[in-house]
C-alpha cells in the first residue's frame, strides 16, 4: 500500500527531527568546544576583539607572519618533519603488515609486541627516545664504553639536531603501529586470492605486488597516512622535548608567540593556528575522500 | 592442447590427520573437459590448487604433456584458474582487467586492445571495456573472469565451481558458453563441482573424488547406469540398494529372487540397486513384487512414491498422474526390469558405507535418505 505523497513526507520529517534530537548532545558539545574555539581564534587572528577595541577585522597578523622569516623556516621545518615522518612510517608499516601475514607462526605474539606501542603516550615515547639517542644517551654511551667513540658527546647529535632526526624517529616508531595494524587488517581482509589470480594470470611477485596488492591497499593506507600527517603537523610536545628552539616546529612557536609577554603578538600566534588547521583540514578531506572511495569499493 | 597427469598426487596440512589429497592418479586428455566431483572438503578445489601451482604438493608429480611441472613456478605454468567468486580486480575496469595477463606479458597497446575486444565478443559481452566490475552482474563478471583467462591462451583452464554462484536460468546459459569455447578453443579444461548433474551435463569424464582418494574416472553414463560401488551409486542420486547373494544371473534377496544380466561382480554377496525412475508401478509379471504404497510426494515434473515391499523401503519415480490413481495405503505390484538392474558388491566394514537408514532388525533396508 501506498501512503500518500504528505504522508510520506512527513514520517521522514519526523524521523529527521529524531535523529537531529538524538544527535544534538553530542553535536552542542562539539560546536561548543570546537567549532566555538576555532572561530574565536578566528577572529582573534584577524585582530577582531571588541572588548579592547579592536572593532575591525584586517589581515595584518597573517601578512606580518607571511613575511617573517621565522615563521617560514618553522612552516617549512613542520612540513619536512611531516612529510618524512608520514611517508617513513607508511613505506615502513606496509612492509611490516606483509611480514606479518606471510609469518604463518608467533603471528599473535608478534602482533602484540607490534602493536604495543600504540597504548604508549606520544610524550613518553618522547622522553624514552631522548633517553636512548641523546648524546648523553643509551646509545651513546654504549659507544663509548664498547671505545667506538671516546666520549658520549661525540655521539652524532640525533635530538635537538637541524634534521630532525629524534623528532622524525618518535613519529615512525609512534606511527609504524597504527598504519601497520590497518595495513594488515586489510591484507587478511582481502585475502591472498586476488594475488593468485595474478600470479595464474602470469605476474611475477613484483608485478603482483605492484599491480594488485598495492592499489588494494592503497586506499585504506592513504586514508591512515592522512591522519598521520595532518597529527605530526599540528602536534606540540614532541618538537617541543626534542627540537631545536630555531627555527622550531610551527606548533611550538605559536605557543611561544602565545605566551608571549607582549600581548600584541597573540593575534600572529592565532594565525599561525589558523595555518596549522588549515593544512591539518586539508588532510583531514583527503583522508575522507579516501575512505569514502574505499568503502565504495 | 596439453595432456595433464596426476601421479600419487598428496596434499597433507598442518594438524590434519588425514591427507586431504591422498594418493590421486589421473591421466586427463589434451582437449577435454574433466570433472572434478566430490563432497565439499573432499580434497577437489586443493587438487586443482596444486595443477595452478598455488599449493605445493607434500609428494607425487603433477605433468604438463609429460613434463614435470612441479618445481615451475605458477606464472610459467600456462595453468590459468577461475576462482568461484570471479575476483575481478575492482578498482580496474573491465578493459584492464581482462587485458590484464598481457600487459604482465609485455603486450603491445594495440595488439592489447584488439585482443580485449575479440575476447569480449567471444564470452558475449561487447562494448562493456569501460565499465567497472561492480558495475556488472554476476554472470556478466563470471564472462569477464573466463574472458581475463582466455586472453592469455592457457594450456590449461582451471575453473573453480563455475556455476554455483549463477541463478538457475544463468547457469545454463553459462554452462552453454563454457561448452562452445571448449569446443571451438579446445582446451584442456579441468572444472570442479559439488553437483553430480552439472558433471554430467558439462564433462567429458568425470573423476569422482571422496575423502582425498579417487573413487572412479570415467564418462558419466557410467556413473549413473553401472556404478562401481554402492557409496558412487549413492553419490550419484541411487537410493534402492537390496542385499542378496548372486550366482551370475539371479540375484536371491529376502523380498524374492530377481534376473539380473548386468553386474559389476562376477558372483557372491551382491547389492541390487534399481534407480528410482527404472521401477515400474503396476508391473507384473517376471521379476515383479507385491507391496504396499506407504507415502507419495508430487513434484509437478513426477511422482515420487514410497513403497514397502517385505519390510524393504523402495522409491520409484513415476508420471505425475499417477498420483490421482494410487492412494497411500494401497496393494501394488512392483517389477524391476532386469535390464534396469545393477548388481554391486556388497560394501565391507572398513568402507564406511551403510546400506541404508535403518539397519539391524531382518537385515538391510534400502534407503530414502541421502537424496536430494
Amino acid at each position: 500500500m501506498r501512503l500518500p505523497t504528505s504522508a510520506r513526507l512527513s514520517e521522514t520529517t519526523a524521523e529527521r527531527l529524531r535523529i537531529a534530537a538524538l544527535l544534538a548532545p553530542a553535536v552542542a558539545l562539539i560546536v561548543l568546544l570546537f567549532l566555538g574555539g576555532l572561530v574565536s581564534g578566528l577572529l582573534r587572528s584577524l585582530n577582531y576583539f571588541p572588548l579592547i577595541g579592536l572593532d575591525t577585522p584586517n589581515f595584518d597578523a597573517y601578512t606580518a607572519i607571511l613575511s617573517d622569516r621565522e615563521f617560514l623556516l618553522s612552516f617549512w621545518l613542520t612540513l619536512y618533519i611531516s612529510l618524512v615522518s608520514t611517508i617513513l612510517s607508511t613505506v615502513l608499516a606496509v612492509a611490516a603488515a606483509l611480514l606479518l601475514r606471510a609469518a604463518l607462526k608467533g603471528r599473535r605474539v608478534v602482533n602484540v609486541f607490534f602493536s604495543l606501542n600504540l597504548t604508549i603516550p606520544h610524550l613518553v615515547g618522547a622522553v624514552g627516545i631522548l633517553y636512548l639517542i641523546s648524546q648523553s644517551g643509551l646509545l651513546a654511551r654504549a659507544a663509548a664504553n664498547l671505545g667506538m667513540i671516546d666520549r658520549p658527546a661525540e655521539f652524532p647529535a640525533l635530538v635537538a639536531d637541524p634534521l630532525a632526526i629524534g623528532i622524525i624517529l618518535t613519529y615512525v616508531w609512534k606511527e609504524v603501529p597504527f598504519i601497520g595494524v590497518i595495513a594488515l587488517a586489510i591484507l587478511l581482509s582481502v585475502g591472498e586470492d586476488y594475488e593468485s589470480v595474478a600470479k595464474s594470470l602470469g605476474a611475477k611477485r613484483w608485478q603482483a605486488f605492484r599491480h594488485v596488492t598495492l592499489p588494494l591497499l592503497a586506499p585504506g593506507v592513504a586514508s591512515a597516512s592522512f591522519i598521520v600527517f595532518a597529527f605530526t603537523f599540528g602536534a606540540f610536545e614532541i618538537p617541543w622535548l626534542l627540537g631545536r628552539t630555531y627555527p622550531s616546529a610551527l606548533p611550538v612557536l605559536a605557543f611561544e608567540s602565545y605566551s608571549d609577554v607582549d600581548l600584541g603578538s597573540r593575534p600572529k600566534a592565532m594565525a599561525m593556528a589558523m595555518v596549522i588547521a588549515l593544512l591539518s583540514a586539508l588532510a583531514i578531506v583527503g583522508y575522507t575522500r579516501l575512505s569514502r572511495r574505499f568503502i565504495r569499493s | 592442447m596439453t595432456n595433464v597427469t596426476l601421479s600419487k598426487l598428496t596434499k597433507e596440512f598442518e594438524g590434519k590427520p588425514d591427507p586431504s589429497v591422498d594418493h590421486i592418479d589421473l591421466e586427463i586428455e589434451s582437449g577435454k573437459l574433466t570433472a572434478l566431483l566430490g563432497p565439499s572438503g573432499c580434497g577437489k578445489t586443493t587438487t586443482m590448487r596444486m595443477i595452478a601451482g598455488l599449493l605445493r604438493p607434500t609428494s607425487g608429480d603433477i605433468k604438463f604433456d609429460g613434463k614435470s611441472i612441479v618445481s615451475i613456478a605458477p606464472e610459467r605454468r600456462g595453468a590459468v584458474m577461475v576462482f568461484q567468486n570471479y575476483l575481478l580486480f575492482p578498482y580496474m575496469t573491465i578493459r584492464e582487467n581482462v587485458s590484464f595477463g598481457l600487459k604482465m606479458r609485455g603486450v603491445s597497446k594495440t595488439e592489447t586492445r584488439q585482443r580485449v575486444g575479440e575476447m569480449l565478443d567471444l564470452v558475449q559481452l561487447p562494448g562493456l571495456e569501460d565499465r567497472m566490475p561492480k558495475q556488472l552482474s554476476g554472470g556478466q563478471q563470471q564472462r569477464v573472469a573466463l574472458a581475463r583467462a582466455l586472453i592469455v591462451q592457457p594450456k590449461v583452464l582451471l575453473l573453480d565451481e563455475p556455476l554455483s554462484n549463477l541463478d538457475a536460468h544463468l547457469r545454463d546459459e553459462m554452462r552453454e558458453l563454457i561448452r562452445r569455447l571448449q569446443g571451438e578453443l579446445k582446451i584442456t579444461t579441468i572444472f570442479v563441482t559439488h553437483d553430480q548433474e552439472e558433471a554430467a551435463v558439462l564433462s567429458d569424464k568425470i573423476a569422482l573424488i571422496l575423502r582425498g582418494r579417487l573413487q572412479h574416472f570415467g564418462p558419466p553414463e557410467e556413473y549413473f547406469e553401472r556404478p562401481a560401488s554402492v557409496e558412487i551409486a549413492r553419490f550419484f542420486g541411487g537410493v534402492n540398494f537390496i542385499p542378496g547373494a548372486y550366482d551370475g544371473s539371479v540375484i536371491a534377496t529376502s523380498i524374492g529372487k530377481f534376473s539380473a544380466p548386468r553386474s559389476s561382480i562376477a558372483s557372491g554377496a551382491g547389492v541390487l540397486t534399481i534407480r528410482p525412475e527404472a521401477v515400474e508401478i503396476g508391473g507384473e509379471g517376471a521379476n515383479s513384487v507385491p507391496g504396499r504404497v506407504v507415502s507419495h510426494v508430487y513434484a509437478g515434473r513426477y511422482a515420487r512414491f514410497l513403497i514397502d515391499v517385505g519390510g524393504i523401503r523402495i522409491e520409484a519415480v513415476s508420471d505425475p498422474k499417477r498420483v490421482s490413481q494410487i492412494a497411500d495405503g494401497d496393494s501394488i505390484s512392483l517389477r524391476f526390469d532386469p535390464n534396469e538392474i545393477w548388481v554391486l558388491a556388497q560394501p565391507t566394514e572398513g568402507d564406511g558405507v551403510s546400506l541404508g537408514a535403518s539397519e539391524g532388525g531382518n537385515g538391510s533396508v534400502a534407503s530414502v535418505s541421502g537424496d536430494e
